[in-house]
């Protein structure tokens, strides 16, 4: 028994210090890491593929109007599990490598984003314009007033 | 390697069993692939049936699912499930039930491991099973209002009934001149609550009681009713907080068996490798947390240290540390590649070494052996009729994986071997998990060897349009603690018709009264209880009410430790004074 006590004290001696100095040091993630949710409104198109794989439904769309869509993430119930960033086309979403995102505020996670959509003339539901001109041609597009 | 002739063979000898000895009872029989059996029968035949198969053939219960059939056929479903371990047969019992509420004779009094799966369809589904032995409820909470049952399809998934609280749950009586020792149930650090009321005389454990699921959280329901079938993946995962791979794993499994898909075969062996990275966290994790409940923080802390580089492994591979979020239905959702495989040998190599260097010194600690040999004692034919599986199972001597058993994913490409042990204790279910580390180890080395080879990148099956409605599906993985086994009827929109979970601590928690055997003592409870690997919630607070003065008496979680530890102390007091 004293046998295997001296082999234990080896064990831990040649482990030596194991712990890190978090957070007084940084400790970046590293490529592939599933953190932080990005989104870049400018390449969001409003297709709302996000919000049709989304396990948690954080990703949430309301329609205000034919030509007008909210699309609001609630991403307090984000799981990141990263399937938004697989079914993007556009690359709109992504989860970057950042971690620390504990908050005392709800709103810290919350993204709203307000969109202009064409609607189309025979369900008279959104869409997304399949061109950039036609983009243009999108009720509000060009309207600098808060609708 | 099962062959097919011989599952054939198994199938003919059940097929031909069943119809024999209940003739016309029996109205179809399904066959979908050589290692699946769907046979129908009357309800009243359904013991006789559950006889044959589970005493007669040998099969092993796996579990019993409820269903509401009423929107297709107008009634319920009960079906039971058997596998053929030997033979690679997983062989289910149909019985369509009429009426309201619907009626079926329980198998528990033939069947002893049935007993929590048929509490269960009788709460959530209002499916009585005649002549159970144990009425109780067991799933819904205490003052759920009579007559409704959350699984039916009739029962909206968001809606939440009044609670009568002035109902309380009916416990057994404790025997005459004993002391109820209540574990649990509420926890405010740990997870998973539940309540074990331990009856004792003196010291010795003399009988017991169990009440659980207070965390009901519905998730089958949620299956059913508000996800698809891709978003069920992550709720799966999500079942449990240590293993969640072998969830979406086993779910995906399933619903690729009722859709006909076939997973490309480097998506198979990730899912492999990463189980069995899961396998060795799980492993090393439930080893530190033994010998902490034993008083051996040593052990706990080195144990810990040597499992944080598999975490970070998996963090490398997949992007989390835990919730790997690594599958879908038809394939897996990230490559491993040739950059990585590296890093990953060099991980395993470190903790095989170190392991086995931990494993050397507590195997020769002698008050650590003298805790676990001997306590605990779980007999192989107990182990048949509780249902245990995995590691709990494999510590009596009787080897059933379902990695070896039922081959899925890439296992029938890799060789290992299946761990046994003889002693039927609590050394013997520690000594398993030990070895199944190097087990594990050895599967990833061959894993990686196969993803060397494979082209990179397929990774998905084509899928089909619609997944086929109205169609079986079950498959099982071997979790670290055991089987795991998932059963999908798909349905519409996308989504399964119903889902059923088995997770293996479901068969194993009704296997530890067993393992209380004459002359267990309190100071034993926490290890036996660790010994099939729960959660150690349980131990977090507890009540002890002397009946014989009527006085309570709170034990907190360290006052229970300290029971335990204060054994180990004086057994190497003893062991010392007599060297």
């Amino acid at each position: 028994m004293v046998d295997s006590k001296f082999k234990q004290l080896l064990l831990a001696l040649r482990a030596g210090k194991v712990t890190f100095a978090y957070p007084f040091e940084p400790r970046p993630s590293e490529p592939g890491f599933r953190g932080r949710v990005v989104v870049d409104t400018d390449k969001c198109t409003g297709c709302g593929g996000c919000a049709d794989v989304c396990p948690t439904r954080c990703i949430r769309i309301v329609d205000v109007s034919p030509t007008y869509r909210i699309i609001r993430r609630y991403l307090e119930r984000c799981i990141h599990c990263g399937r938004c960033e697989d079914v993007c086309r556009y690359g709109a979403v992504w989860l970057d490598l950042e971690y620390e995102i504990a908050t005392t505020s709800k709103s810290d996670l919350f993204i709203e984003q307000h969109l202009f959509m064409g609607s189309c003339s025979r369900c008279g539901r959104c869409y997304v314009p399949p061109n950039p001109l036609d983009r243009l041609m999108v009720v509000g597009f060009r309207k600098d007033e808060e609708v | 390697m099962v062959t097919i002739e011989q599952s054939t063979e198994q199938i003919n000898q059940a097929v031909a069993a069943l119809q024999e000895r209940l003739g016309e009872k029996v109205r179809a029989i399904e066959q979908p692939t050589p290692h699946r059996l769907y046979v129908t029968i009357d309800p009243d035949v359904v013991v006789q049936a559950a006889d044959i198969l589970f005493n007669d053939l040998r099969a092993r219960y796996l579990i019993s699912a409820g269903m509401d059939k009423r929107p297709l056929n107008g009634g319920f479903e009960v079906l039971h499930f058997f596998a053929f371990d030997r033979a690679n047969v997983r062989c289910a019992l149909v019985i369509p039930l009429s009426g309201d509420p619907p009626r079926i004779p329980s198998i528990t009094p033939t069947v002893p491991a049935a007993g929590w799966a048929e509490r269960e369809f009788r709460d959530l589904f209002g499916i009585i099973p005649e002549g159970h032995p144990d009425p109780r409820p067991l799933a819904l909470p205490d003052g759920f209002p009579e007559g409704l049952y959350p699984l039916r399809k009739d029962f909206p998934y968001d809606y939440k009934p009044p609670l009568d609280h002035s109902k309380t749950f009916p416990f057994k009586e404790p025997p005459e001149g004993t002391t109820v020792v209540t574990v649990g149930p509420f926890f405010p650090v740990l997870e998973e609550p539940s309540q074990w009321r331990i009856f004792v005389d003196g010291e010795i454990v003399v009988g017991w009681d169990y009440r659980g699921f207070y965390n009901h959280r519905a998730i089958e329901k949620l299956g059913d009713s508000v996800l698809t079938y891709n978003q069920v993946v992550f709720l799966a995962e999500r079942i449990c907080g240590i293993c969640g791979c072998v969830h979406s794993t086993s779910y995906c499994q399933a619903v690729e068996e009722a859709a006909g898909i076939e997973v490309p075969l480097r998506a198979k062996v990730i899912r492999t490798l990463i189980l069995e990275l899961e396998r060795i966290h799980s492993h090393l994790l439930w080893l530190g947390l033994a010998c902490h409940i034993l008083g051996f923080d040593y052990a706990f802390m080195q144990s810990w240290r040597i499992r944080e580089p598999v975490m970070w492994l998996a963090e490398y591979l997949t992007g989390s540390r835990k919730h790997f979020s690594i599958n879908l239905v038809g394939g897996v959702r990230r490559d491993i590649k040739k950059e990585q495989h590296q890093r990953t040998l060099e991980v395993v190599g470190k903790i095989e070494r170190e392991t086995k260097e931990l494993a050397d010194t507590l195997l020769n600690d002698m008050p650590l052996i003298a805790r676990l040999r001997g306590t605990g004692i779980f007999t192989p034919e107990e182990v048949r009729l509780t249902g245990a599986v995995g590691p709990t199972a494999r510590g009596s001597g009787i080897a059933i994986d379902v990695r070896k058993d039922h081959p899925y994913a890439a296992y029938d490409l890799v060789e290992f071997d299946v761990v046994t042990q003889d002693g039927c204790d609590n050394l013997a279910r520690t000594l398993v998990r030990v070895y199944e580390i190097f087990e594990s180890v050895k599967i990833v080395r061959q894993c990686i060897k196969m993803l060397q080879e494979l082209p990179e990148g397929d990774l998905m099956a084509e899928l089909p349009e619609e997944i086929p409605p109205y169609r079986h599906g079950m498959h099982a993985v071997e979790a670290p603690r055991g089987e795991v086994f998932h059963y999908v009827f798909t349905g519409e929109n996308n989504r399964p018709y119903r889902w059923r979970v088995r997770a293996p601590s479901y068969q194993n928690i009704q296997a530890v009264p067993v393992m209380f055997k004459p002359g267990t003592t309190i100071a034993d409870v926490p290890i036996t209880l660790g010994s099939v690997d729960p959660c150690f919630s349980c131990t977090e607070r507890m009540e002890v009410i002397d009946i014989r003065s009527g006085e309570t008496k709170v034990l907190t979680e360290q006052e229970l430790y300290r029971l335990s530890r204060e054994k180990t102390a004086e057994l190497r007091k003893q062991l010392e004074g007599g060297a």
